[in-house]
């Protein structure tokens, strides 16, 4: 573990997340969340879990970024207050 | 009472990232009215449980310090190195969570297809609008 | 109804509106995407990596499906080839262990593969376990496309369905 990378990345997931479901336009929370996968991948990969961190980038980031992309167009874009 | 606080809660920040995490994903499940919100909160959720697990796996975090290596064992072993082997990640959280995240895309996936059903069937996706129009058709 | 209205429209927007960057650029890339998910599944030497393969190989697909259009997307890979190859796999799976029993003459366990000849055509006792294991994750691979591939259709599928489904209410 690299604590340097660790901090700063960890910092940058919890800021991610929270601006993943704070922003109304859901397309962009979708590209915030695919962000958010690949930096817990990174995560991962220098925590020593290589396989889970492969895992995560081609499921977390890939297939379910695309899934929800595929929904979204399906539905609405804009969320009501 | 310094000693303790770096020992027990600053060098295990993954920890307390990972509870916020989850309770971020949390407050998105529960409070927010948007179902596609709901099913972000759901992965955001899902990858904190798993940050958790990672966590538990790598010993570096519990006080061996450098040198710990991926759970690759070739050239690692005792016999290999001859001082003792290599210190590596615990491999069983690995795999454990490699399934959950399999099952965490099966998940989403149910899940968006719920969310294209509701709004083919009431024309929104926002709960509570669903709810509202849920109670009209019940009340004639 | 407003729905269904809507997506049509979006059909029609989406076949005049072909960006010719989005397409050559998905051209290119496709080739380079399913080589390394050929990788992935085969290319390292032991166990695992069939589902990620399996998965990188999927995202071919998608952006297949997101360059080129969705009817395009499904004249390449039709359901029916679908529902065939996610079922593929398992017999890939369940053929090996069979395999076993019937090689050693009914002497060994399903899924033992230690107890298959083929050591004998590959020469080293020690690679015995690996052809075998690229078939069983071969398998597993061409299941993975063929499901997630299927659910990333079915999430996104409505072009010609939304018109035969208005077809049939204008009929009524």
């Amino acid at each position: 573990m690299i604590i340097p990378l660790d901090l700063i990345a960890l910092f940058f997931l919890v800021v991610i997340a929270l601006a993943a479901i704070t922003v109304r336009d859901l397309l962009a929370a979708i590209v915030l969340l695919s962000a958010y996968s690949f930096i817990i991948a990174t995560v991962w990969v220098e925590m020593h879990a290589v396989d889970v961190g492969f895992t995560e980038a081609a499921v977390g980031a890939g297939a379910t970024t695309a899934f929800l992309i595929a929904t979204l167009a399906r539905t609405r874009r804009w969320e009501k207050r | 009472m310094l000693e303790w606080l770096i020992a027990e809660v600053f060098a295990k920040y993954n920890y307390w990232v990972s509870i916020v995490l989850m309770l971020i994903g949390f407050y998105a499940m529960i409070a927010k009215d948007n179902l596609m919100k709901k099913i972000i909160g759901l992965n955001i959720f899902q990858t904190a449980i798993i940050l958790f697990f990672i966590s538990l796996g790598d010993v570096s975090i519990g006080g061996w310090g450098g040198g710990v290596t991926e759970p690759i064992v070739k050239g690692a072993l005792p016999w290999e190195t001859g001082e003792g082997g290599a210190v590596y990640a615990n491999p069983l959280p690995h795999v454990l969570m490699l399934t959950a995240i399999v099952v965490g895309a099966a998940t989403t996936a149910v899940a968006l297809a719920l969310v294209i059903r509701l709004h083919e069937e009431y024309g929104t996706i926002e709960e509570s609008e669903i709810i509202e129009k849920e109670r009209e058709r019940e009340l004639p | 109804m407003r729905v269904r209205g809507k997506g049509k429209e979006h059909g029609q927007e989406q076949k005049h509106k072909r960006d010719v960057i989005v397409t050559t650029i998905a051209r290119l890339m496709i080739p380079f995407i399913q080589m390394y998910a050929l990788y992935v599944m085969v290319g390292t030497e032991g166990a695992g990596g069939g589902f990620q393969g399996g998965v990188v190989f999927a995202a071919s697909f998608v952006l297949f499906v997101t360059a080129f259009g969705i009817t395009r997307g499904r004249r390449r890979l039709p359901e029916s080839w679908n529902a065939a190859l996610s079922s593929l796999g398992l017999y890939f799976y369940a053929g090996i262990g069979l395999l076993c029993i019937i090689l050693s003459l009914f002497s060994a366990q399903y899924l033992n593969y230690g107890a298959l000849p083929l050591w004998e055509i590959i020469g080293r006792p020690e690679t015995r376990g690996l052809m075998i294991t690229f078939v069983v994750e071969v398998g597993i691979a061409i299941t993975v496309m063929a499901v997630f591939t299927s659910i990333f259709f079915d999430l996104a599928w409505k072009g010609e369905e939304d018109k035969e489904d208005n077809k049939e209410e204008g009929g009524e």
